[in-house]
């Protein structure tokens, strides 16, 4: 029961620590923002105009432009929360990599507090901090499409949270293996920029997978980053496609748009159902729990 | 049993790589004293101290701190003792409060015990003030006491100094010091500290001297500067007669503005030369070397250039 209370302590501290360091939490809010002003400044065009040509194409016209608008915010949407649940793990996870650069580690392990409890705590606070940041920005783009076009059913709002909680535990498990091996300022730099300029292009977030030559897209497909996108893409997709039906766009139409724009996924021409892209994200998270035990386990035994 | 050691260490060995930094050492700090540890950057002060409070593990030896073993019963140990360490370790950005409210935790002091404890700390550091501030708007000494207030906060009986007060102003370093014969004569605290200053060094019970990972020299500070430093006579009248004669005599002599020093074997040496030249002694005083001294000897190596 005490050392349950240290946790709760400690998972406390480690939260304090986050949300006090405002240089911390602004640089965390940086890959959602710079989508955000990208998407303002012209991927919303693009990505509207890329509609409408598929459209055009199946001899469809919308007579509705806010569906048009919301699908377009929804897919920007789906990109942020599947990148950020990485790219923010690793920002707010700096809370750990500060107390062995600040010697902070020390004063823990002077203190009658096991190692593992320590290594729990790094790893609950950084799920609490990623989570609190992706339902802030999830809230945000949520009003935004109520704005501009909502057609998302309630079962998949439901679904888009449950999904937020799976990619966030993936984002911070793979933040807790790649940051328990860094014990500088310039690493933990390094990884940040590395994966904040490089994680949303090698899952498919930042542009449709249909717009990669064929043996990179079914690399990146087959990464474990992108199925996290994919199950975001069709939550968010499902009910504007189902809109544009009921408007009259023909099942070969609504099939274009989803393979156009991830709400299908292929490797190979073979479709990955979405239960396998959840087996794909769960299995991931599986190994990488292993990985984060191990390296505490050794770190443990180390010293 | 103890036998009134807190910490007996023996036969200590720790090595980085190919650099030894313990080698062979073994010592015991007595419950209720101040225990220096003299040595320049380097001599294996801070490895010691890591060892015994859990931080590092030794590779060979026996560390013993409040009769057990470290490896044995490292939580047991860790909640017996407390340390205030070179450069704070505390969060930054956290008030006062959190900090010590985080860190009290860690010994399973929560709620009411925690707010208890925490007025004792309060009136005896004086942190009311600066209880909610953030740790970075504080200045050097207000930290320092923070440091300590969280170094004792589930009340230890051993509290380990690793070089407390360096870098800190000669006004603040004097409040540290104030703080730290307060908790000594009120809670009976046993202080093992580590330090660069000499002056410090020599306010101990007891003191070891490393060097190169080894021990050096040990004894009371009265004890090494009658072994290892040498006495001076200054002489402020007079001078041309006694430099005449001690030179003949022997005697290493400095002359400085205002004052000439001879430099003698012992106290013992400074009594003979009085009776052999009554003469000389009209203006002077007699020195006991110093701790300064002492380490100069002991290690060939002065500190306060390190």
């Amino acid at each position: 029961m005490t050392e349950f209370k240290k946790l709760c302590a400690l998972v406390s501290r480690n939260v304090k620590c986050y949300f006090k360091d405002k240089f911390l939490f602004l640089v965390s809010l940086i890959t959602p923002m710079i989508l955000l002003v990208l998407f303002v400044t012209f991927l919303r065009s693009v990505y509207i105009q890329s509609f409408n040509s598929v459209f055009s194409a199946f001899g469809f016209t919308p007579a509705n432009n806010r569906v048009t608008e919301g699908l377009a915010g929804a897919w920007l949407l789906s990109s942020v929360l599947s990148v950020c649940s990485v790219t923010v793990a690793v920002c707010s996870n700096a809370v750990m990599v500060n107390d062995k650069t600040e010697n902070t580690i020390n004063d823990l392990r002077v203190s009658p507090v096991s190692g593992v409890t320590v290594s729990v705590a790094y790893f609950i606070a950084n799920y609490i901090v990623t989570l609190i940041v992706m339902l802030a920005v999830a809230a945000i783009g949520f009003i935004y499409l109520a704005i501009v076009g909502w057609y998302i059913p309630a079962a998949n709002v439901f679904a888009v949270f449950g999904d937020l909680l799976l990619l966030v535990l993936f984002g911070t498990l793979l933040s807790g293996v790649i940051e328990s091996f860094i014990s500088t300022q310039g690493g933990l730099s390094a990884v940040s920029t590395l994966v904040s300029s490089l994680y949303g292009f090698i899952c498919g977030a930042y542009m449709p997978l249909s717009q990669f030559a064929a043996g990179v897209r079914n690399v990146i497909t087959a990464l474990p980053g992108t199925s996290g996108v994919g199950i975001l893409r069709w939550h968010f997709m499902e009910g504007y496609i189902a809109e544009f039906g009921a408007a009259g766009l023909n099942e070969y139409g609504q099939k274009a748009l989803l393979d156009g724009f991830d709400g299908n996924m292929y490797i190979g021409g073979t479709q990955i159902p979405l239960w396998a892209m959840y087996a794909i994200i769960s299995g991931t998270c599986a190994l990488l729990l292993a990985a984060y035990i191990a390296t505490v386990a050794i770190k443990n035994r180390k010293k | 049993m103890d036998d009134g050691k807190i910490i007996e260490v023996e036969g200590l060995y720790k090595s980085f790589g190919e650099v030894k930094a313990v080698d062979d050492l073994t010592f015991c700090v007595k419950r209720g004293e101040l225990f220096a540890f003299l040595g320049v950057n380097g001599a294996g002060k801070s490895t010691t101290i890591n060892i015994i409070s859990g931080i590092l593990k030794k590779d060979l030896g026996r560390v013993t701190v409040c009769g057990s073993e470290v490896d044995a019963n490292p939580a047991q140990i860790k909640s017996r003792l407390g340390i205030v360490f070179q450069n704070s370790v505390l969060d930054r950005r956290l008030s006062a409060y959190d900090n010590l409210k985080s860190r009290a935790a860690m010994y399973g002091i929560f709620g009411e015990d925690f707010n208890k404890r925490l007025k004792e700390l309060c009136e005896m550091l004086e942190l009311e003030e600066i209880l909610k501030r953030p740790l970075f708007k504080l200045s050097g000494g207000q930290k320092r006491r923070i440091d300590i207030a969280r170094a004792i906060v589930h009340g230890p009986e051993l509290l380990i100094l690793d070089e407390p007060t360096t870098g800190l102003d000669p006004k603040t370093r004097l409040t540290v010091w104030a703080v730290v014969e307060k908790l000594r004569k009120e809670k009976g605290l046993t202080v093992f500290l580590t330090t660069h200053y000499m002056e410090e060094a020599a306010n101990a019970d007891y003191v070891v001297i490393l060097d190169g990972g080894k021990k050096a020299a040990e004894g009371t500070p009265h004890l090494l500067k009658n072994e290892y430093a040498s006495d001076f006579i200054r002489f402020y009248s007079r001078t041309d007669e006694a430099e005449e004669i001690l030179r003949a005599e022997g005697f290493p002599l400095k002359r400085e503005r205002g004052f000439l020093e001879a430099e003698l074997k012992g106290t013992r040496s400074a009594t003979e030369l009085i009776l052999r030249h009554p003469q000389l002694f009209e203006d002077y005083e007699i020195l006991k070397g110093n701790m300064d001294n002492v380490f100069l000897k002991v290690t060939g190596k002065d500190i306060k250039e390190d």
